[in-house]
C-alpha cells in the first residue's frame, strides 16, 4: 500500500505544497540530480513506498514517474518536468524561472525542499498518480508491503556504487550552489525593482513633477516648510500622525509617509528646510508606521484573539508618546551632522 | 493658436518635470539598490533563515534583545511583511510590543538595507535625495537613522509591553 505525502517549499523556496500518492503503475521517484540519488528523492521514496530511480542512469516512461527530484538553478530541468505534467521537486531555491517558467506552477512544482519538508499526509482529496499518468487506466490500489528500509538502502548503495563523489564533483557542486544562490538573489532583486520600486518611482515622480511645475510647490514651501524647520513644529507633526484615530488611516503602505518624505526632500534640496532637520523629519512623518497593520501583524506572529484585542490600543496609544519622543531623540542625534 | 500651443507646452511641462525627477532616481538610486539588494539576498540565502530562527528563539527572553536585535534580524532576514512571523517566538504578552518594535524599524533599516522594505523606500530615500542634491553625504544620515531607530524601537517595545500589561490586567481583574 502506498502512502500519501505532502511536500512543502523549504526556506526561500517557492510553490507547492504538493500532495502525492503513488499508484501501482505510477510509482517511481526520478532523481535527476548529479552524483547519485539525492537524499530528498530517497526520503520521498521511503515515505511513500515508491521506488527511487537515478535519472542519469535509467530513463523511464513519463507515466510511471510520480515525482521528479531535480537540483536545477533555474534554467532547464526545473521546467522540463512540469511541462510534461510531472510533479517536480527542486532542491534549489528557484521559483518560476527559466525559459519554461510558464509551466512552473505551485500546483505541480515546489522548491528548496529538504528532507524535513516532506511529511506523511492524511489528505484524501488529491488524485492519485501524476497528472501525466491520469490518462492511464484507473489504477486499482492493492495492498502490498512497501519495501523495508534495509532493502531500500541496499538498492541505493547499488545505485550509487561506482559513483562515489570525488573532490572535483564536490567542489563543482559547492560552486554551483553558490552561483545559484547569487543568481536567484539577482532575480529576486529585479522582480522587486520592476514590480515595486519602479512603479512607486513613476507614481511619485509624476506627482512631484505636477506639484513643482504647477506652482503648488511654492504653496507647500510657504506653508509646510516653516513648520518643518522648527523642533516644536516637528514634534507637533509627529503628535498629529500618532493620534490613535488618525494613525491607522495614515498608515497603509506608508504611501503618505513616502509622498511627504519626497515632498520634504524637495524642500531640503531647495534649502527651504535646513539639512540638520532631516533626521527628526524622518521620525516626524512616520509616527504612524504600521498602525494600520497591527491586527494582521499580530496574527502573523500567531497571537491569540485576546492579545490582538489589547495589543491594538496598546500600540496606538503608545505611539502618541513615542512619536514626538522619537523626534526629540533624533534631534539630539543630529547634532554634529551637516 | 499661440494660446493653444502655450497650454500644450504647459501641459507637457507638468510631466517633463516628473520625467526628469524619475530619470534622476532611476540613475541615482536604482543601481546601488540593485547591487546591495542582490548581495544581501545572496547572503541570506547562504546563511539560511532556519539558522537565524534558531538563534532568535534563544534571545527572546532578554528584554533588551527582544526589542532590538530580534526585530533587526527579523527585518533583515525575513523583510517586511514576513518579519512579523517571528512574533511566534515571543510570549503572548510581548507580541504586541514585538510587533511595534519590528514595524517601527522597517523604515530606519532602509537607509542601510533597502532590501528589507523595498516597497517603502521613499520615506528615507525621499528625504535623502533632497540632502544629496545639496551636495551633502547621506552616509551619516543613514547610519544615524539606523541608530536612532534602534533606540526608538527599544523604547516603543518596553512602553508597549507596559501599556499592554496595564490594559489586559485591568480588564481581567
Amino acid at each position: 500500500m502506498y502512502k500519501t505525502i505532502t511536500i512543502k517549499a523549504g526556506s526561500g523556496g517557492w510553490g507547492g505544497p504538493l500532495t502525492i500518492t503513488p499508484t501501482e503503475t505510477c510509482n517511481k521517484v526520478l532523481s535527476v540530480t548529479g552524483g547519485g540519488i539525492h537524499p530528498v528523492a530517497q526520503a520521498i521514496a521511503d515515505m511513500t513506498g515508491a521506488e527511487v530511480v537515478d535519472g542519469f542512469k535509467t530513463t523511464l516512461p513519463d507515466d510511471q514517474i510520480i515525482v521528479a527530484v531535480v537540483d536545477c538553478g533555474g534554467t532547464a530541468r526545473c521546467g522540463v518536468y512540469p511541462k510534461k505534467g510531472i510533479y517536480t521537486v527542486n532542491v534549489e531555491p528557484v521559483g518560476k524561472a527559466g525559459p519554461l517558467a510558464k509551466y512552473i506552477t505551485p500546483e505541480i512544482y515546489v522548491s528548496a525542499v529538504k528532507e524535513s519538508d516532506i511529511v506523511v499526509s492524511d489528505y484524501k482529496g488529491n488524485a492519485a498518480g501524476s497528472p501525466a499518468s491520469a490518462k492511464a487506466a484507473e489504477p486499482a490500489k492493492q495492498p502490498g508491503a512497501p519495501k523495508t528500509k534495509e532493502q531500500a538502502k541496499r538498492e541505493i548503495a547499488e545505485a550509487n556504487a561506482g559513483k562515489q563523489e570525488n573532490i572535483v564533483v564536490r567542489i563543482g557542486k559547492v560552486v554551483g550552489r553558490f552561483v545559484n544562490i547569487f543568481f536567484q538573489a539577482g532575480r529576486d532583486t529585479m522582480e522587486m525593482v520592476i514590480g515595486t520600486i519602479l512603479p512607486f518611482m513613476a507614481f511619485t515622480a509624476t506627482l512631484l513633477g505636477i506639484i513643482s511645475a504647477s506652482g503648488l510647490g511654492n504653496v507647500i514651501a510657504n506653508t509646510i516648510s516653516p513648520i518643518c524647520s522648527t523642533l516644536p513644529g516637528m514634534v507637533i507633526i509627529a503628535f498629529i500622525c500618532g493620534i490613535p484615530i488618525l494613525s491607522p488611516v495614515l498608515g497603509p503602505g506608508a504611501v503618505i509617509a513616502q509622498v511627504v518624505g519626497t515632498l520634504l526632500g524637495a524642500e531640503f534640496a531647495l534649502g527651504h528646510i535646513p539639512p540638520q532637520y532631516a533626521l527628526p523629519a524622518l521620525f516626524a512623518i512616520d509616527a504612524q508606521v504600521g498602525c494600520d497593520f497591527v491586527p494582521v501583524g499580530l496574527s502573523l506572529g500567531e497571537a491569540e484573539p485576546e492579545t490582538i484585542e489589547y495589543g491594538v490600543p496598546a500600540v496606538l496609544f503608545e505611539r502618541l508618546i513615542t512619536g514626538p519622543l522619537a523626534v526629540l531623540i533624533a534631534f539630539a542625534f543630529s547634532i554634529g551632522m551637516y | 493658436m499661440d494660446a493653444i500651443s502655450n497650454i500644450a507646452n504647459a501641459f507637457i511641462g507638468l510631466f517633463s518635470a516628473g520625467g526628469e525627477t524619475f530619470v534622476g532616481w532611476v540613475t541615482g538610486i536604482i543601481p546601488t539598490v540593485i547591487c546591495l539588494m542582490t548581495a544581501v539576498n545572496a547572503l541570506i540565502g547562504i546563511i539560511g533563515v532556519e539558522r537565524v530562527e534558531r538563534f532568535c528563539q534563544k534571545i527572546t527572553k532578554y528584554t533588551i534583545l527582544r526589542y532590538t536585535l530580534l526585530p533587526i534580524l527579523a527585518d533583515i532576514f525575513l523583510t517586511n511583511p514576513s518579519q512579523y512571523t517571528f512574533g511566534r517566538f515571543v510570549k503572548e504578552e510581548h507580541k504586541a510590543a514585538f510587533y511595534d518594535a519590528s514595524v517601527s524599524f522597517c523604515h530606519p533599516i532602509t537607509g542601510l538595507f533597502p532590501h528589507a522594505n523595498a516597497g517603502e523606500l521613499f520615506v528615507y530615500t525621499g528625504i535623502a535625495a533632497g540632502i544629496q542634491q545639496l551636495g551633502l553625504s547621506t552616509g551619516g544620515l543613514a547610519v544615524r537613522y539606523f541608530i536612532v531607530g534602534v533606540i526608538v524601537i527599544l523604547i516603543r517595545g518596553i512602553l508597549c509591553e507596559r501599556i499592554f500589561a496595564a490594559l489586559s490586567g485591568k480588564k481581567s481583574a
